[in-house]
């Protein structure tokens, strides 16, 4: 899948307020914090935002009950953890999007380890680097069109989920307020081998300027 | 031999080797900063060789005289088209959050208009890409500087010279922060030097107790 998530990891910090997708319902959420408390308002209906989708996170992330989810994420396309640090982080995704004015019109994050959520994100995903090309510079302005029941698992343990259907319905410049904000950053797969240090012979510089003109070996 | 030396303050001479790096260095920076012709830069070299090896019991002593004329040459055939040095000898130092002392460095030579940084380095064998101990160093004066430099080794025989451009500098830094903390760590066990000593072995097959003085501090300090 375009994301290559089929693992996860990434970090924490003070950050934007959340946009949240139950994937069990079906909806999409704005939640606001007032009073120290959160209020979800159901925003699937009117759903429109613009998606950061240059600054997508991929990695780890926990959701831990009565607590601050943990995220363990690097950019996308960055190589991270093959596993999660705990066995509560699982693999997700995270990104920012601004809100059309109907839905609140600020910034906020999405972040979701759910499969249902994923496998929509990533439609979407391929839409854009579709669309990219003939929008240099532009980021897509995105609805949620619909929403589509996935059947998992069997007997007692089957379950519903519902996959976001994505829509970019137009392309617009940054907004000015949508700046990349990572929200954490796992500590990257330890390369199986040292970096390099250097084996390409270089010259002296072409123009230069005015002149007065690990062994025992190897010392300066 | 870090815990001999620095901590435990049992110092060995270093070797033949190490004094005939400077003496070429000195000689390289003769012929960079004052155009010197090379008969005056070999002989700068000689002379400061002589002064470091004054006393040096080292066996390899002649072999690394006699090498210092061509080293000389060859590395001034390789950094006279870069022109005259900005700087030279320049202290390096970088700080690091959490570790208690800053690491330092000097580097050997600057072209500050081209943003080149060369560190100068004498072996009988060239070899092909910068060693990993090399590259750390290197990349430390990269970061000091704000990792805009071109940082390059050049390693001069007495017969070829090559200028290696470094790679991965980030990673090279990366790795001595992890050293340093290693270190700081193992300092932080106890104040006391011998339970220090106590806690580590030397390979003394290492060429670093090569010298009969530094291997017998070994013996006296290790009991191998």
């Amino acid at each position: 899948m375009g994301l290559g998530l089929n693992y996860r990891r990434s970090g924490g910090g003070d950050f934007l307020p959340v946009c949240k997708y139950d994937a069990r319902a079906g909806r999409a959420f704005r939640v606001d914090r007032e009073d120290g408390q959160n209020n979800p308002v159901d925003i699937t209906r009117n759903f429109k935002a613009v998606f950061d989708m240059e600054n997508i996170e991929v990695g780890w992330i926990a959701f831990p009950k009565g607590a601050a989810p943990d995220f363990q994420l690097v950019p996308l396309g960055e190589e991270f953890p093959e596993e999660g640090p705990t066995p509560n982080h699982k693999q997700g995704t995270r990104f920012v999007i601004k809100l059309s004015a109907e839905c609140g019109g600020d910034c906020r994050e999405m972040a979701s380890t759910a499969g249902a959520f994923l496998d929509g994100f990533n439609a979407l995903h391929d839409d854009y680097i579709a669309g990219s090309a003939k929008n240099p510079g532009k980021l897509p302005v995105v609805v949620l069109d619909d929403t589509i029941a996935v059947e998992s698992g069997g007997g007692n343990n089957k379950s519903t989920n519902y996959q976001p259907q994505f829509k970019i319905v137009s392309w617009v410049p940054r907004p000015k307020d949508l700046k990349p904000s990572p929200r954490g950053k796992a500590a990257p797969s330890r390369p199986s081998a040292p970096p390099s240090t250097g084996s390409q012979r270089v010259e002296a510089p072409q123009k230069a300027p005015a002149m007065a003109a690990a062994d025992d070996e190897d010392f300066g | 031999m870090y815990v001999m030396e620095r901590i435990l303050k049992r110092k060995a001479p270093v070797g033949a080797a190490a004094h005939r790096g400077n003496a070429v260095e000195a000689g390289i920076a003769k012929g960079l900063f004052d155009d010197a012709p090379l008969e005056d830069c070999v002989s700068e070299a000689r002379k400061v060789f002589s002064g470091l090896a004054a006393l040096s019991g080292d066996p390899r002593k002649e072999k690394e005289i006699t090498a210092i004329p061509a080293m000389v040459k060859a590395g001034l055939q390789e950094l006279k088209p870069y022109g005259k040095p900005s700087s030279a000898q320049g202290k390096i130092e970088w700080k690091v959050e959490g570790l208690f002392v800053p690491v330092i460095g000097f580097y050997d030579f600057e072209w500050a208009d081209h943003g080149i940084l060369v560190d100068l380095k004498t072996t009988h064998k060239l070899p092909s890409k910068i060693s990993t101990n090399h590259a750390r160093q290197v990349a430390l004066y990269n970061a000091a500087r704000g990792n805009n430099l071109d940082t390059r080794v050049c390693y001069t025989t007495p017969s070829k010279t090559a200028v290696y451009r470094l790679e991965n500098s980030d990673e090279h830094v990366k790795a001595l922060e992890k050293i340093a903390f290693a270190i700081q760590r193992f300092l932080s066990v106890t104040n006391d030097p011998q339970e220090l000593a106590s806690i580590v072995m030397p390979d003394v097959d290492s060429f670093y107790f090569a010298d009969p003085l530094a291997r017998k501090n070994a013996y006296e300090v290790f009991g191998i």
